[in-house]
This record gives structure tokens, sequence and C-alpha cells, in this order.
């Protein structure tokens, strides 16, 4: 054996390795000596090394990356953010039942929800989508409406609560009036404008499209507007605009009102206090939008006048009279230039795109029927020898005007023989009354409700006294508005309440009375429009059994030739909105007709002019 | 997830693809909030893979295409960033492993892993369907478990898939993905 035989083993530097322990003599020196036998045997070999580890950091070769790698090019995209819609605060959970606390009947119970599949399928279910409206062309207006949710989902229990499921032709509807800037829902009476309209409002507020609107109707409404708005939308504030001139100007101008409620009366008359600077907003309804059908009228001008971004309205009876009503309609939506007089045709073309009209025949096939029934009633003996005596003298006296006559008097004779045909105002004697008071007694019997329309206030006064036994309440014009809601509701809920008694010009238009299953017309109307208006406060979404309209006309009377007029009008009148929509085709009487009821030696009129009196303004 | 003591509303982000003939795949994300509101829509212009993709993905490249390059940049380029991503294609599943936050596969009914994938799927229910996450990330489910209560039961969650892939078509249409 060697002495000192140290061996010092060099290690690759490129790993963690054995340290191995040096000699003292390799110590700061480069190289050990190593002692080896003569025979070359070096003596370092026969003994065991020894070794410890010690941790060196890694080395590692620089790598030559590849000059190539793969480029992937930035995906382009396109970015449409929605704008933030209204947060309103929650409805109150409980909410009294339906029944209870509004005039309105539900108009169908709610879905249950749907039931999934064993397998986990889903059932098919009917969607309402949201189409983008003709006249979006940006692909940021057509994308923001094609991907809202169906209505069907935006509005059954999920966002918005509905108290009940509308009727799919609703939800259609709902969904036409929010994609619309300019739109007309002509819907027939009773089918629900009222509702559509809400709900398209509180999905224009949570979709952040419109934040200020202005609602206007005729002033007997307002109560309906505001109980409907309660009933369907509860959670949108609702500001009315009333009392004086200054806290109305107030509430016109008001900051963080969502939703103006007016009449025309007041529109007009604030809107010209406000000169150049009328208050803006971004949607305008005309509720009953037939009271601007003339385009000349004051009401027509300052409702055009309104700045506003949407503009919609509402009216059952799109045409009373003449097809060129529709123009005047036209130009407050502004989908035509100002004092444009279209043609029929562009009157149809404009009409397809812009309105939207439903009748009961098409989408109600479950609304229980109406059936309607002509009455002809012989004058009481009394009745009839003071309506001959007033014809008589009546046309006399017209003959003897000569060529003086005016469609005026001829007008005044045939209200005084209407007025005769309702009752005998010497001897207190109607035909009319008689047949009243014979179906209210059955009707009162069963519990039934029945509500009684007459052109004349007077009229009326006079029957309540007749029939007070029926325990009748009267709703018309002279009745102050503030007392005409607890007349309607008294009429709902007193069970000894049988019979309501209106005047077309008052209770028409806007109410909901689906609770009364019987209709009278003691006297006829001009316009079988009007007349449809009336019999629709019954026959609409809710009632529950068949309408029964009965018609009173007085044989060989005024009343019989009338009738007979507006039969014959009814049918020859091609309906601007479709074929076969009978309650378009209403036409009041015009001169040469007024003067055709009497056999008069002298017949003047062109043929043109309507006569009669004014639509019933409410 | 709560702001102030107040509960986020869970935005949830309906992304899917379409393939248009010729021009390859158009992808497109709606963010919505939990009752399906739409708050945010992006869509991509139609992405077609190069002869190199095709090469080095193989039989992975649809979900390259559709996961990591549509699916990731969509995601990435949102303003209003979805909690959870729903898909209902299989493949758009992969973004799962370029992002940060929960993807799943919305089905009527749950399937089976694809072959390949790591292992069984972890399912819930949401709404209406069954949700499916990554296999890889099955921390997934207990992430969006508490927010997902937000989402009704009666939820549909394919039906807002119809209306990307309307918004998508239409888009194309109108030529402003050129």
């Amino acid at each position: 054996m060697i002495g000192d035989d140290t061996v010092l083993i060099p290690a690759p530097d490129c790993f963690p390795q054995a340290d191995v322990e040096q000699s003292p003599l390799a110590a700061g020196n480069s190289r050990p000596e190593v002692q080896i036998y003569a025979s070359g045997l070096n003596v370092a070999l026969n003994r065991v090394p020894k070794v410890r580890c010690v941790s060196v950091p890694v080395q590692i070769a620089d790598v030559t990356l590849l000059p190539w790698r793969p480029n992937w090019s930035r995906v382009k995209t396109i970015r449409l953010t929605f704008p933030a819609g209204f947060e309103f605060l929650p409805p109150p959970k409980e909410r009294q039942s339906a029944a209870g606390a509004n005039e309105l009947i539900p108009v169908q119970a709610p879905a249950p929800p749907p039931a999934t599949a064993g397998d986990g399928a889903v059932p098919e279910r009917k969607a309402t989508r949201i189409k983008p409206p003709a006249e979006a062309i940006s692909i940021e207006d057509r994308l923001f409406y094609l991907l809202q949710p169906p209505l069907e989902t935006w509005l059954k229990g999920q966002e918005l609560i509905m108290p009940f499921e509308p009727f799919p032709y609703q939800y259609e509807g709902i969904a036409w009036l929010f994609s619309q800037k300019s739109a007309l829902l002509a819907d027939e009476m009773g089918l629900g404008k009222t509702m559509q309209t809400i709900t398209a409002i509180r999905l224009l507020l949570r979709a952040g499209q419109a934040r200020r609107i202005l609602l206007v109707c005729p002033k007997p409404l307002i109560p309906n507007w505001q109980r409907e708005f309660k009933m369907w939308a509860e959670e949108l504030p609702v500001v009315t605009i009333e009392w004086d001139g200054t806290r109305r100007q107030m509430l016109w101008t008001m900051p963080g009102v969502t939703i103006l409620l007016a009449n025309y009366e007041l529109l007009v008359r604030d809107m010209e206090t406000f000169g150049d600077a009328p208050p803006q907003f971004d949607l305008v309804i005309l509720d009953e939008a037939q009271r601007i059908k003339n385009r000349d009228s004051r009401t027509a001008t300052t409702a055009r006048h309104v700045p506003r971004k949407r503009t919609w309205a509402l009216t059952g009876t799109p045409i009373e009279n003449r097809p060129e009503e529709l123009a005047s309609l036209y130009e407050f939506m502004e989908v035509i230039p100002p004092r444009a007089t279209p043609d029929i045709r562009q009157l149809t073309q404009l009409a397809k795109k812009f309105i939207l009209r439903r009748t009961k025949d098409l989408v109600m096939k479950d609304l229980p029927p109406r059936l309607d029934r002509d009455e002809y009633l012989d004058l009481a003996p009394a009745q009839r020898l003071a309506y001959d005596t007033a014809e008589k003298e009546g046309v006399v006296q017209l003959n003897e005007l000569g060529e003086s006559i005016s469609i005026q008097h001829v007008f005044e004779l045939v209200l005084r023989l209407k007025q005769i045909t309702n009752f005998d105002p010497l001897t207190g004697e109607s035909s009319k009354l008689e047949r009243v008071e014979a179906d209210m007694e059955e009707i009162a019997e069963c519990g039934g409700k029945a509500i009684l329309f007459s052109q004349w206030t007077r009229c009326i006064d006079w029957l309540e006294q007749r029939l007070a036994r029926f325990n009748p309440l009267v709703y018309h014009g002279k009745v102050p508005t503030p007392k005409r809601e607890p007349i309607l509701k008294r009429f709902k809920e007193d069970p000894k309440s049988h019979l309501l008694m209106m005047s077309y010009a008052t209770g028409a238009v806007g109410l909901n009375l689906q609770f009364a299953g019987y209709v009278f017309l003691f006297d006829r109307w001009w316009n079988p429009a009007i007349e449809d208006q009336a019999i629709n406060r019954a026959h609409r979404i809710g009632q529950k059994s068949q309408v029964i309209v009965t018609r009173f006309i007085s044989k060989d009377t005024i009343e019989e030739r009338i009738n007979r007029v507006l039969d014959e009008k009814r049918r020859l009148f091609a309906a601007v909105l479709g074929e076969g929509d009978a309650t378009n085709v209403s036409l009041s009487m015009n001169a040469s007709e007024i003067f055709g009821l009497f056999d008069l030696k002298a017949r003047h009129g062109k043929g043109t002019r309507a006569i009669g009196p004014q639509a019933p303004a409410a | 997830m709560t702001v102030n003591g107040k509960q986020e509303q869970l935005r949830l982000g309906f992304l899917t693809a379409i393939e248009v003939p010729d021009k390859g795949f158009v992808g497109g994300l709606l963010v919505t909030n939990h009752q399906g509101r739409p708050l945010e829509f992006q869509c991509t212009v139609p992405i077609k893979a190069n002869v190199t993709q095709e090469i080095l993905y193989g039989p992975t490249l649809a979900s390259f295409i559709l996961g990591e390059l549509i699916g990731g940049t969509l995601v990435e380029k949102a303003g209003v960033k979805p909690q959870l991503i729903l898909t209902d294609q299989l493949q758009i599943l992969e973004l799962r492993n370029h992002i940060d936050r929960p993807v799943a596969l919305v089905e009527k009914v749950p399937t089976e892993p694809a072959s390949g994938e790591s292992g069984p799927r972890r399912s819930i229910r949401l709404g209406r369907q069954i949700i499916q996450f990554h296999p890889a990330h099955v921390e997934d489910e207990s992430m969006v478990s508490r927010d997902t209560k937000q989402v009704p039961a009666d939820a549909d969650l394919q039906e807002p898939f119809e209306r990307v892939r309307e918004a998508l078509q239409e888009t194309l249409k109108s030529g402003a993905l050129r």
C-alpha cells in the first residue's frame, strides 16, 4: 500500500456530482501527484475513495431556437353592447287576488311550468321572437332586436312579473310594438290593446330604449289607464297630469318621471304654454287616436309637435268615416310628409307596414259568442200618434222652407222623431221601456247584469226613475269624473245592481265591463263603429258567457230608415284594412242620405258632407 | 360573489359557432344576465384553418379553431366578462384549458366523455338542461354552484344559442364580417 493515496477524480460538470474529498496536495495545485508502482499499478486504486454530495447550479448549454414559429393572425371581432335598462323595485310579493283588487278579470290562468319528459328532453314550447323592423338598417339595430329573448321567457315569471298569461296574439302584438318606431295598434275593441301597450312599454324601459314616455287618452279613460298600469306593471311609476296650471307645469318638466299620463284637453292647453321649448319624450302614445283624425284640429296639430323618438297610436276604429282619416294618423306617426294626401293604394301599403290589426273573429276563437238581435217594436198607441203628428208637421214645415232648407233643419226633425221613438214626452208611453222591463225582470232574476246605451242623457235620467226596482246606475257626461269610478265598482260588486245606463259619448270607449252579459242599444247611434265600441265594453277578453246584444228599432219610423241606410253602407264600403273587417266599415250618414230619409220636395246636399253629432268624444 | 353585501348578478356567456361554406367558422358570444337578457354580443369574422394548422393540429384542429382561437379571442375581448361560459359544441369545451373561468357544455341529456378525455365529466342541472364541465377542471362545479341558483328552474339554456346563430347569420348576410 502506498501512504497518502488520495486521488481527485475529475467529474463532469454538467450535473450534480459527488464532491470528492481532495488531498492536501491537491488543494491549490493544478494536478495531484499519484504514486505508481513500477509495475504501472496505481496505488490509489487499492482504497475506497471518500465521497460526499453537494449541489451545484445546473448549467444548461444554450439551445438554438428554430427560426420558424406558428404565427396565428389576430382574430377580428365585432361587438355590440346593449344599453342598460331601468331597474325597478320588485313589486310586493303578496299580491291581492286579481278578482278582488282589480276591475279586470283574468284573461287566462297562468300556464303550469313545462314538465320535462322522463328522458330529460325538454318539450317544445312556442316562442315569440322580436323581429327587427323593416326600417332598421344598421347591423347594430337589427342585432339589438334579434338578440332579445323570446317574450315568453322575458315575461313569464322571470324578469317581468305578469299577473296573467297573455294570449299568443298578444305576445305578437307586444313584440311588434317593441320593435316599431311608428306604430298604429288597431286591434278590435276588447282584444287588449292596453295590456299590450303597457307590456311593450315595460320592455322598452327594461331594454334601455326609453326613459320618458307620454301617454295621452280621453279624460274619462285616465282612471282606466291608472288601474291597468297598476295591474300589469305596478313597478312603473306613473304620474298623471292634473290639478292647476302651475302644478301641471311642474309635472310636465319634473325630472325622473318615467310615464306621464295626460288627457287630450290638457295636452293642447299645456303644450301651448311651453311655446318653442316643449318637453321631450322618447315615446308618445295616443290612445283613442281617432281623436286626431282631423289633421287641422288643434289636438292633431299639438300632438304632432310634441318632440319624440317613437310614436305609437292606439285605436279600435282607425277609420270612422273616411279612409283619408288615416292620413292624419300617418302624419302624426311621421310616416308620410306633412300635408301629404296618399291615395287608397298607398294607404293600404302603409297599413301593411305600420298598422297591426286583429279582429276577434281572427284571434279569439274561444271568446264566447256575441248574439245580436234587432228588435223591431211597434210604437205604443200614444207614441204612434205623437210620432205621426210630429213627422207630418215636420215635413210640412220643411217643405215650406223651400230653397232655404238646410241640413240642420232636417237633422232637427230627425232628432225629434228619434226621441219620440224612445218615449212619448206627453204620456210617457214607451214600447222600448216595456221591452227593457220585461227583459230586466228575467236578467235580475238570474243575477245577471246589463248595460243600456242611449244617445241622450235626458232619456237615461227618465229611464232611471222607471227602472228603479233594478237599482240602475247612471254613467254619463253629467256625472262628475271623481264619481264615475265608484259607479263602475258598485256595478261590478253590488249583486243588487243589475243595470248600468250609459251615454254613447261617455261609456262607449275604454271601459272594461266584461262581467255584463247583456247590452241594450235603446236608440241607435249614427255610426255602427261607435255602436260596436259600446257593445265591446261587455264583449271582450275576460267575458265568460255569451253576450246578448239587443238593438231596438221602432217599426215604420225614422229608426228603421236609418238602419237600412247604415246597413247598405256597411256592405258597400271597401275596407282599407282588409277584406271582411266588418268593424271598419263605419260611415256616418252624409247630407244627401239625411235628406233622403224624408219625402221632401227640395233635396239638397252634394252627398259628401257628413252630418250628425260629433263622434263620442268621451 | 357579492358587491356591497349584495349578490352580484350572474352573467352567462353563450358561445357557439357556425360553419360557413368555403370560409370557415364564425363564432359568437352572447353575454346575458341570469334571466337571458342580453348585455353584450360579440362575433368573429370567419376563421379558416391554414395548412400549417391542419398539419400541426390534425384531429384536434376543430377544438383548436373553435375553442382556443375563436372562443379564446371572444372571451378575451369581451367587455362584459361572463362568470360561466356555456356552449352547445363539444369542441368548444377545449376553451377551458386556455382561460381561467368555467366552461360547460349544455346538453339535453348527459353524454359520455369523448375518447381522449381524462375522466368523466362532472354535470349539474341548470335551468331545464344538464351542463357538463371539462373533465380536467372538476373544481368548476363548485365554483359556479352558488351563483347558478340565480338561474330560474324553467330557463331554457338551449334557446340563447338559437339567438346567437340567428345573429351570426344576420351579420354574415349584412356583409359586416367581410
